[in-house]
């Protein structure tokens, strides 16, 4: 069968045109009832394009125009089939374009997680220096408010921060000589500004642009003033590697990552906080030995005892259970313990408080 | 039979696809979609509208929609481009504490919103100018930050109206885009008018404000406002045990409140399809292009019957999703036994179990309403019409160029997009 009947539209004007076909050897030829040629399009430059069940409709490639050919005679579609290449009419071209096409898309897939379990935290500690100080001291000021707005239950305003009322000075001035010693071994470019706070947990906090909260708490669980020393030592960590910063950074990576490009389908959204949530606490745990391992290297260096803050580590941490390393955003306190330790002191250490001091310092906030 | 089709200009449109090869394309989209984490999206839309183009048939000619999967991938990619930066300067905002940063949120909802809207003008276009039927494209002409401004400014309106602007909203969007959209050389326009609508929806519209106002003034006539002015004052944390003595008929009053929200809600969900119906009607009713007029016909009751069919169809899903439930928790308890698992990676294997439960039903839910709601709509309102004067649509010369997809991408993006 190399002859039948179709319907032509020109392209031009919207009118259907009863038109008889004819497959010449190379090209395909619709002429109108009368003879006159409508259109020869050579059989490689067919497309099929969309169309009903039990519709062929066929178009020319890079014409300019939508002309298009139905063809509603199953026999002279399947002769056009086998002239034509990029006519499929069993769909198997389709087929194999949707399995390349699933292919890469699952492809792609892994690519973007990984980039988001690799990818993302490197770019972010690339990027980190190059958020101007500016910036930063901003976005601390912000937190700060938070912060305090979180911390401070009882609305004690400057009286939250410890050491201005009567009988704490003195242990206002040894906790300012501990952080003198670490912050002069320190020597960071940027103004910082600790305080201890009245709350009870064992903690101490870095935010954005140099404020460092240190916890009474902790002060309370310390044993001796390095292992306080130790703590504030990992802050120190926090600001010189921009950690707030970074975080940041990967917050708004992984945002773009998993919410935009990745997980936009119904019931997207809980792969994508789950996923979110484990690469959020993988980043956590790095940062969080990246700042040990900075702390155990400045308390060498400021002459302080570097295993005080494993001993710390090991009284506040706790054992954790095997098997939920990846829902910690800490490291299990062996692993911390031990990177500390990998660290090896030159000299012997200087305490950073003499006796009275350090009774002073326990005082800091009234001795509560 | 010669080949040829049957005689066209049939004064009718018709739906052609079979809703089982619909569900067919949905299923398989809604797993390529969860092992792809949604990447496949492009793909589905792209089959999606061919089949439901390609299947309406209009004066015996059906409707082609020539877009692909990987111009809706580029424009999403251009629309992240344009939104990343757009992103950071609000962040940036909302870090300066001066008078912008107070109000930041504000404004990035209400730019986000108008680039939404922006958004789905462009959109609008991509759509119109892949599709093409009797071999002449769509096209649609207008500015897309004039509509935004626009519909900004009448959603803006409808809010604060509680909603009795929409019909003038709609109504006046409805004339704008339809006023820019061209078949060829043919325009359209739109004849449907806001009170038209506006009359038809006031009394579905009271059934659900009246039952939330009569709510509001059961507890504004029964509260105590002195009492409760100096609790809120104190920042008092007992506001409730303090406010009861002082309200004589408090706790009835909130009885009663609650049951007329009940209500109000039981009526917007019965009463939702009916609004549908009207709205499909009055909306293709007031189609035009050139003296050609658009009749829509759809029963309200057809359009019942697609929602009992979604119904029905998420009855049987729960149901079945209740008999997997049991089996797939002893699975894995049964494989962490086995394993010897801790107990903590038993809860972590029995979350990611929840978590694919979770992403399973919504899924499938959501497949099941594509299927049966959102089909039968199309199917039945595109059945329903009745054209006047077909003869134009022979004489219509072709116009307008292809437009790029970055405005789907937008939408896409900020999550406004339609079909």
């Amino acid at each position: 069968m190399t002859a039948g009947h179709g319907i032509f539209f020109d392209g031009a004007v919207s009118a259907r045109q009863e038109a008889k076909i004819a497959l010449g050897d190379t090209a395909l030829h619709v002429t109108n009832p009368d003879g006159r040629l409508l259109a020869e399009w050579p059989f490689g430059e067919i497309e099929e394009v969309a169309a009903p069940d039990g519709v062929l409709r066929l178009a020319r490639r890079n014409s300019g125009l939508l002309a298009r050919l139905e063809i509603r005679d199953a026999a002279l579609a399947t002769a056009i089939d086998e002239r034509a290449e990029a006519v499929d009419r069993s769909g198997s071209i389709h087929r194999r374009q949707r399995a390349s096409v699933i292919a890469w898309s699952v492809a792609a897939t892994v690519s973007l997680v990984l980039l988001g379990y690799y990818g993302v935290p490197a770019l972010a500690e690339r990027l980190a220096p190059l958020v101007p100080p500016e910036v930063e001291r901003r976005l601390g000021a912000a937190v700060d408010m938070q912060v305090r707005g979180m911390l401070d239950k009882n609305n004690l305003g400057e009286g939250f921060e410890c050491g201005a009322r009567p009988g704490e000075p003195p242990g206002k001035a040894a906790f300012e000589k501990m952080f003198g010693r670490l912050e002069r071994a320190a020597a960071l470019p940027v103004p910082l500004r600790p305080s201890v706070i009245r709350r009870e947990e064992a903690n101490a906090i870095a935010l954005p642009g140099g404020r460092i909260y240190v916890f009474e708490g902790l002060i309370a669980k310390a044993e001796n003033p390095d292992e306080v020393a130790g703590v504030i030592a990992h802050e120190l960590g926090h600001v010189a590697n921009r950690d707030n910063t970074t975080t940041l950074l990967q917050g708004a990576g992984l945002s773009l990552l998993f919410g935009m490009v990745l997980g936009d389908f119904v019931g997207g959204g809980a792969v994508v906080l789950a996923a979110r949530t484990l690469l959020q606490l993988s980043y956590s745990r790095d940062v969080e030995l990246g700042a040990d391992r900075y702390a155990a290297r400045l308390m060498d260096k400021a002459g302080g005892e570097v295993r005080a803050l494993g001993t710390m580590l090991e009284r506040i941490g706790g054992a954790t259970e095997p098997g939920a390393k990846i829902l910690l955003d800490h490291p299990e306190t062996k692993a911390r313990v031990a990177a500390i330790n990998a660290v090896a002191p030159k000299g012997t250490p200087v305490p950073f408080l003499d006796a009275a001091e350090w009774a002073a310092m326990r005082r800091i906030c009234g001795g509560r | 039979m010669n080949g040829a089709s049957p005689p066209a200009a049939a004064a009718h449109v018709r739906f052609l696809g079979s809703r089982r090869a619909y569900w067919r394309l949905q299923l398989r989209g809604a797993f390529l979609l969860l092992v792809t984490l949604g990447i496949y999206r492009f793909w589905l839309a792209t089959d999606i509208r061919r089949f439901l183009w390609s299947n309406t048939e209009v004066a015996g000619d059906t409707l082609e929609y020539y877009g692909t999967p990987l111009e809706l991938l580029v424009g999403f990619l251009f629309a992240i481009a344009i939104l990343i930066p757009i992103y950071s300067l609000f962040f940036l905002a909302a870090l300066d504490l001066g008078v912008i940063g107070q109000f930041s949120g504000l404004i990035a909802f209400v730019s986000l919103f108008w680039l939404g809207q922006y958004a789905v003008f462009r959109a609008r276009r991509y759509r119109l100018t892949r599709t093409i039927y009797r071999g002449i494209r769509f096209h649609q002409s207008g500015a897309p930050w004039r509509y935004a401004f626009r519909a900004t400014a009448w959603w803006g309106l409808t809010f604060l109206t509680l909603g009795l602007a929409y019909p003038f909203q709609i109504a006046s969007l409805e004339r704008y885009k339809l006023r820019n959209t061209h078949y060829g050389d043919l325009s359209g326009r739109f004849e449907g008018t806001g009170w038209r609508l506006f009359l038809r929806g006031l009394p579905l519209w009271l059934a659900v404000i009246i039952p939330i106002g009569l709510a509001l003034g059961s507890l504004i006539a029964t509260i105590n406002f002195t009492v409760l002015g100096d609790a809120l004052a104190e920042n008092a944390d007992d506001i409730l045990s303090r406010l009861a003595p002082a309200s004589p008929g408090l706790a009835i009053a909130v009885v009663f409140a609650l049951a007329m929200v009940l209500v109000a809600f039981l009526f917007g969900l019965i009463l939702y399809p009916l609004f549908q119906a009207l709205l499909v009607r009055w909306w293709s009713s007031g189609l035009r292009f050139g003296a050609l007029a658009v009749v829509s016909r759809l029963r309200t009751g057809q359009v019942y019957g697609a929602y009992a069919r979604f119904i029905a169809w998420a009855l049987l899903f729960c149901i079945a999703l209740g008999l997997l439930i049991a089996p797939t928790m002893f699975a894995v308890d049964y494989i962490t036994t086995r394993i010897g698992a801790s107990p903590v990676m038993r809860e972590l294997l029995g979350t990611a179990a929840l978590l694919g439960g979770y992403v399973f039903a919504a899924l499938g839910f959501s497949t099941i309403y594509r299927s049966t709601v959102i089909f039968s709509l199309w199917q039945l309102g595109m059945n329903a019409l009745e054209l006047s004067d077909t003869s134009q649509l022979e004489t219509v010369k072709a116009a307008g160029t292809p437009s790029s997809a970055i405005g789907e991408g937008l939408a896409d993006a900020l999550h406004v997009g339609g079909l």
